[in-house]
């Protein structure tokens, strides 16, 4: 379906760094950063020299972990440093924040990384594909099902083998149940932040029934395993599917109520609107993925642009905002769960009868690269196989590894309050980022 | 007119009855239960044949780790069912393994909080986990479930809590601030490990930079395995914690 | 008794005169001997206070008016106030002088005689010249470390200035009091209109050496920006606004009763002044600024209770009257004895750290002295209205005074008192932050770096016994209120009782009673009721509850703590007040970027240093007045004078026909 029919070249950036997100002297991959502003710049057409001279990099090293330059420090009279976590309640991951202040109002937020880094890359060279796949979907549980479907898919495209129609109906299944899932989660968080209790506590429950769904219905509510061949019993015949439809419906239509209260709720609004906003030019040029990039104004969705199957057969609807604020991101949130629950319906309805799928073009022999839409955003895997179909390395390129610079930037010249809803609306995971 | 209060009203109860009763089917999925033998196989080659397909080494010929079990359901193409006693846990390591292959002996232990009453305040700690066991903890606060209908309420600061409840496998960058949380609980306090990474590793035992078992780096009073464990089964743990648990009727199939 | 007390006077003034001279044996010598006569000065206060008036001197001065000089209970109480601060500061400077020369210590004994002198000024020609005096001799203290330029100069520049408007206003009254009653010697005025005249030159006169809104420019302004010492800071804070505070009294002692209006001036007035000086203090960062600032706030303190006290008197209240005198009086001399105190602080704080800056202090104070240090702890709760200190007893009678406005006829005096009541109640709540501030990051702060002391031996003691000095004024102010009963009674030329009574089961002259009553307040009990509540947590800790306490380190989101990361600087401590108050503060946020200073809102990559920066409104005004007076004389003798002689020869001509006409005319 979608390839890129080649390795590219390392391009060098506009202050002679090369943009990659792997240390230097790996001889492999790349793509993710170079690749996103490449299908970017093809669509838009070219970025301007001051976009470039605007946007920084990451530059992992072999010792440190990720660490983010953005530039000179904000400084002034009376700046003071604030820590902000590892173990802090607000947050609800181990990562650090740095809050640059005067007191009240946030000069810089620079985030901490490599808190938790599990060491899964290095873990997987040598391992069986599905074993690996164990491991790729525990990396961050509530987007398991998009990491492990990109991942499948790289693999497959690494081993030039085909995949049944119904195995891909099932990916996309699950991934946009657990996009339902995600969006309402944030939804709650928006609502915990501007103390709506009664909204945070229904849209919560909201939450817990499309996990409760896929339980009954994949055997694991975060859908471990269950993308993967021999996991837990799945129960999708067509009686089941249809007591799915009926579900999906019914919450559809209960989350249209309760989004309906939430429009009126001025105070929700009104901590929403204005707050961590950023441009359109800005998103483009930092390399911004997912809600974030859709809710300034730039109409990009994998599962438009690069559909991996079966989503070149359905009809999607693409949610974007151009205010670039935490209401925009908001609003597409809203509107993404929309459509998934009318691609839930879709994939329900048209249930495959037997088919394949060919895999995709591989970029080099044995090693394949797949991306697909996760609920933070654009995620990519890469993928080499060794002669006998084991995983010789991997790679991945997360939405949260591609957002955090532009999340530093709306964080500036805002107030201490406004620090949760834009850390919230941007949706960012430290597990998807350490690894 | 749409309201707030008229759309609660309009929802009803949702909150679970546990643990005055079981847990309802949904609240239980499949791999919600532990993994035993089924009535059919035969132990001892059904564990050996097993115990090369379990990814995380919880099979071994003489029986199931259940703190290693990560629920992938792989043992099920071998002779295993999803059937045991639900709401597993233990208040040592060996106290998860079951001998044989069968169900979990059953937890009858003494409860370090039980001097503090019935009400208990929880402080979770991340120790790098990938947000399941975080998400299925903090999902004792919502309608469903409703964790301060029993007393059992999420705090801000260490300083306030009973309960460090940590989840994930302990990375290195991470075991200062852990050892630092556990001071910061004043006594009487405990420690309850939530999900297979806390535990043994899970999945990711041995990986470089990583410090599993979390007991070697605080003691941990209480293990609860899952991965992730259902909220009723945290809830079951923090309830054996607090000296509250009851023999519970079991969930027909 | 009497010639006991005027031999008292005597030798405390020829004693703070003789330090000049003694300034040649040393700097050191100096001080000590204005130590001795402002030790003098207390004693003939206090025996004044006791005993009765007297006259000492009585001589023909330069134009044949009789000059004396002697205490009566009025300015014996201000003496009294004075002389406490004056000992401690001599005391003090004793050993915080260190600049070779005594040229400080003469400018310092000058202005503590000029004062004195004022004080036991029985004439107004004799009290104009120690006004005089006074204002020059501490335009001297200002400027003695600096030379003919630079900031500090500048700055003692402006109090010169300021201080020479206060002399023209009361050379203005004092021509009042001639034109009303023929002579210079202080006698009562008996018309109405010219005392008119005479207060409102005396309000305003005085006012700019209080320091009142809208002239505050000539208390924080020298003090603040400056570097003048530290010891001519805490006289001139705390005496020489206490001079201003005794020549309105004075003024207002000799007037007739007035209309209501007068009070309400003085109310209005007080209350802006309090609650801008709270303000500024609260978002000031220079060690010496906030209590310079508070200086404003509490002076705006007195003329509020002074103010309820006419009103009271215009509209025949005579119980609140006598309230509010009380109040004021008090008031005067807490703010005196702990503001004296309070500057003392800062010098101690130059001695160890070096700095002015809130922000570098940082704690580094509590390794100098600890008597230092306590007394500035004491002094700023003083200010903080903390029980049972002085500051707190005071500002609990004006905010009684205040309550009982609701007594006031008329409801224009009503709201007046309502709304300056509002003022000073939100004035005490940002002195609070402020003085919270000021103790906070100086003494009790985790230092940035560790620094190695400089030994301060004879800087701890004279604070000491000040801040105990405001402790026993705070505890016993049932008593001192009685002491001070008669300098009450010389200002109303009424037998006024002081207002102590009864309160349960305390004994009678233990609390203070405000109204008929209205309100009680008996500060001795409150040490007796802290020392009984101690008794519990002591028996705790007798029968070995600490025991079982853990220490354990401070709690930041897991992380090791560390001086450095996670405390707020002390600027940031108010940023919530420059925020929320901004449009009073005139804050704005200033962004510099890689090519020039602008002032936008818009997030940008390229900004690397952020500022919020506050006005003050009335110092543009000033430099706005000074600037277009100078452009108006520069233009007026571009007009008069433009160097042509054809235009002087036409003034010469129309001279001359000016005074044919004039000679014709009368002639």
């Amino acid at each position: 379906m979608s390839g890129t029919g080649g390795l590219p070249p390392r391009p060098e950036g506009a202050h002679g760094r090369s943009l990659s997100y792997l240390p230097a002297d790996r001889s492999f991959a790349l793509l993710t950063d170079y690749d996103t502003r490449r299908t970017v710049r093809a669509t838009f057409g070219e970025l301007s020299e001051q976009h470039l001279r605007a946007a920084r990099n990451w530059q992992p090293s072999a010792s440190a972990p990720w660490t983010l330059d953005m530039g000179e420090e904000v400084e002034g009279y009376g700046t003071f440093r604030f820590p902000y976590g590892p173990f802090s309640m607000g947050v609800p991951e181990a990562g650090t924040f740095e809050l640059v202040t005067y007191g009240e109002r946030l000069l810089e937020v620079l985030p901490g990384f490599g808190q938790k880094p599990r060491g899964i890359l290095a873990s997987l060279p040598g391992l069986r594909v599905e074993e690996a796949a164990l491991r790729v979907e525990r990396m961050v549980g509530p987007y398991s099902t998009a990491h492990v479907a990109a991942f499948l898919f790289a693999a497959e495209a690494a081993a030039g083998t085909s995949l049944s129609a119904e195995e891909a109906q099932v990916r996309a299944l699950g991934q946009e149940l657990q996009r339902v899932y995600n969006h309402l989660h944030v939804l709650a968080r928006l609502a915990e932040a501007a103390s709506q209790n009664v909204g945070q506590a229904q849209t919560h429950a909201l939450a817990e029934e499309v996990l409760r769904l896929a339980g009954r219905h994949f055997g694991h509510r975060w859908l471990f395993g269950s993308l993967l061949p021999g996991g837990p019993r799945r129960r999708l015949d067509r009686v089941q599917r249809t007591e799915l439809d009926r579900s999906l419906a019914q919450l559809g239509s209960r989350f249209e109520a309760l989004w309906e209260l939430f429009q009126g709720s001025r105070t929700f609004v009104d901590r929403l609107q204005g707050t961590g906003r950023v441009g359109r030019s800005q998103a483009i040029s930092w390399g911004a993925v997912g809600p974030v990039l859709r809710a300034c104004g730039v109409p990009w969705d994998d599962r438009l642009r690069d559909p991996l199957p079966p989503y070149h057969d359905l009809f999607l609807p693409l949610a974007h905002q151009s205010e670039g604020d935490a209401l925009a991101r908001t609003v597409v949130r809203v509107e993404e769960v929309r459509s998934s629950l009318l691609l839930l319906e879709q994939l329900l309805d048209r249930w495959p009868n037997g088919g394949t799928f060919d895999p995709l073009l591989p970029v080099s022999p044995r090693r394949g690269l797949a991306r697909t839409e996760a609920p933070s955003g654009d995620l990519v895997w890469d993928v080499l196989l060794t002669e006998d179909g084991r995983v010789r390395q991997a790679a991945f390129r997360s939405a949260s590894q591609a957002n955090w610079p532009l999340f530093a930037l709306a964080c500036r010249q805002s107030v201490f309050t406004d620090f949760h809803f834009t850390l919230e609306s941007f949706g960012l995971s430290f597990a998807e980022t350490d690894g | 007119m749409p309201s707030w209060i008229g759309q609660a009203i309009k929802r009803g109860i949702l909150t679970s009855r546990f643990p005055r009763g079981p847990g309802s089917e949904d609240e239980l999925p499949e791999t919600s239960r532990p993994p035993v033998l089924s009535p059919t196989s035969d132990p001892l080659p059904t564990l050996t044949r097993a115990t090369g397909d379990c990814p995380t080494g919880a099979i071994d010929p003489d029986g199931l780790h259940h703190g290693k079990c990560v629920r992938c359901a792989r043992c099920t193409r071998k002779g295993f069912v999803f059937a045991g006693p639900a709401h597993p846990c233990a208040d040592s390591r060996e106290g998860l393994y079951a001998p044989g292959g069968g169900p979990l002996p059953e937890h009858r232990n003494a409860s370090p909080l039980a001097p503090l009453g019935r009400s208990l305040q929880l402080f979770l700690v991340d120790a790098g986990s990938c947000l399941a066991c975080n998400l299925e903890v903090l999902a004792l606060a919502n309608p469903y479930y409703d964790s301060s209908r029993l007393g059992i309420t999420f705090v801000n600061s260490p300083h306030h809590a009973d309960v460090l409840v940590v989840v994930g496998i302990p990375t290195d960058p991470l075991l200062g601030p852990l050892r630092r949380a556990y001071e910061a609980l004043p006594g009487p306090k405990a420690v309850l490990a939530v999900g297979a990474c806390a535990l043994e590793g899970g999945i990711f035992r041995g990986n470089p930079g990583t410090r599993a078992p979390l007991s070697d780096t605080v003691p941990v009073d209480l293990f609860v395995p899952g991965c992730p464990p259902t909220p009723l089964d945290i809830l079951q743990g923090v309830l054996t914690l607090a000296g509250r648990a009851n023999r519970l009727p079991e969930v027909h199939p | 008794m009497m010639d006991g007390a005027a031999w008292l006077l005597e030798a405390a003034l020829a004693t703070l005169f003789a330090a000049v001279p003694a300034s040649v044996l040393g700097r050191r010598i100096s001080y000590a001997v204005s130590f001795v006569g402002s030790a003098l000065l207390l004693a003939a206060a206090v025996v004044v206070l006791v005993s009765g008036p007297f006259t000492a001197l009585q001589y023909t001065g330069p134009f044949g008016e009789t000059q004396t000089l002697g205490l009566d209970a009025l300015s014996a109480f201000f003496a009294l106030a004075a002389a406490v601060v004056w000992m401690g500061a001599s005391a003090f400077s004793i050993s915080y002088d260190e600049r070779p020369g005594g040229g400080l210590a003469r400018a310092f004994a000058l202005t503590l005689g000029s004062i004195a002198v004022l004080f036991a000024a029985g004439n107004f020609l004799l009290f104009l010249a120690a006004w005089e005096g006074m204002t020059l001799a501490s335009f001297w203290m200002i400027v003695e470390a600096s030379g003919r330029k630079g900031p500090v100069f500048s700055a003692g520049f402006v109090f010169l200035a300021f201080g020479e408007g206060s002399t023209l206003l009361v050379a203005l009254s004092v021509a009042g009091f001639h034109a009303a009653t023929g002579m210079f010697a202080m006698v009562d005025v008996l018309a109405l209109p010219v005392s008119t005249g005479i207060f409102l030159c005396a309000l305003v006169g005085f006012g700019l050496k209080m320091g009142v809104a809208p002239f505050h420019m000539s208390e924080w302004l020298p003090i603040a920006h400056s570097s003048a010492p530290s010891n001519a800071s805490s006289v001139l804070s705390a005496t020489l606004t206490l001079a201003g505070v005794y020549g309105l009294f004075r003024v207002i002692s000799l007037l007739p009763v007035g209309p209501v209006w007068w009070g309400a001036v003085v109310l209005a007035i007080g209350a802006i002044s309090a609650l801008l000086g709270a303000l500024f203090a609260s978002v000031s960062e220079h060690v010496k600024g906030l209590p310079a600032y508070s200086t404003i706030e509490n002076n705006g303190l007195v003329l509020v209770a002074l103010g309820v006290a006419l009103v009271a008197r215009s509209q025949g209240l005579e119980t609140l009257y006598a309230f509010a005198l009380f109040a004021a009086f008090f008031q005067a001399l807490a703010h005196a004895v702990a503001k004296g105190a309070l500057f003392l602080f800062t010098g101690h704080v130059e001695h160890v750290t070096g700095t002015f800056d809130l922000n570098e202090v940082r704690g580094r104070v509590l390794r100098g002295s600890p008597g230092a240090s306590l007394g500035g702890l004491i002094s700023a709760l003083s200010f903080a209205a903390a029980p049972p200190l002085a500051g707190f007893v005071g500002e609990w009678m004006i905010l009684e005074a205040l309550f009982q406005s609701y007594r006031f006829v008329g409801p224009a005096a009503e709201f007046l008192g309502l709304l300056a009541g509002a003022a000073v109640a939100l004035s005490l709540g940002l002195a609070q932050v402020a003085m919270v501030k000021l103790v906070g990051f100086s003494l009790l702060w985790n230092p940035l770096r560790a620094s190695s002391p400089r030994p301060t031996p004879g800087l701890g003691a004279p604070l000491a016994a000040l801040s105990g000095v405001v402790i026993a004024l705070g505890v016993g102010a049932p008593w001192v209120l009685t002491f001070i009963a008669p300098a009450v009674q010389n200002l109303s030329h009424q037998a006024l009782s002081a207002p102590v009574g009864q309160l349960l089961d305390l004994p009678t002259g233990w609390s203070i009673l405000s109204g008929s009553p209205f309100g009680i307040l008996s500060p001795p009990a409150v040490p007796i009721g802290i020392a009984l509540g101690s008794l519990v947590g002591l028996g705790y800790f007798l029968l070995g509850g600490g025991r079982a306490a853990r220490r354990v380190p401070v709690w930041v989101s897991g992380r090791a703590p560390s001086p450095v990361e996670g405390t707020y600087t002390a600027f940031g401590f108010s940023t919530g007040i420059r925020i929320m108050l901004g449009s009073l503060l005139g804050t704005r946020e200033v962004q510099r970027r890689s090519g020039g200073i602008t002032a936008v809102a818009i997030a940008s990559p390229e900004v690397y240093n952020v500022e919020l920066e506050v006005l003050d409104v009335f110092k543009l005004f000033y430099d706005d007045l000074v600037l277009g007076g100078l452009a108006f004389s520069r233009a007026l003798k571009a007009f008069l004078m433009p160097g042509r002689p054809g235009r002087y020869l036409a003034y010469v001509l129309i001279t001359v026909l000016v005074v044919l006409v004039y000679l014709t005319a009368a002639g």
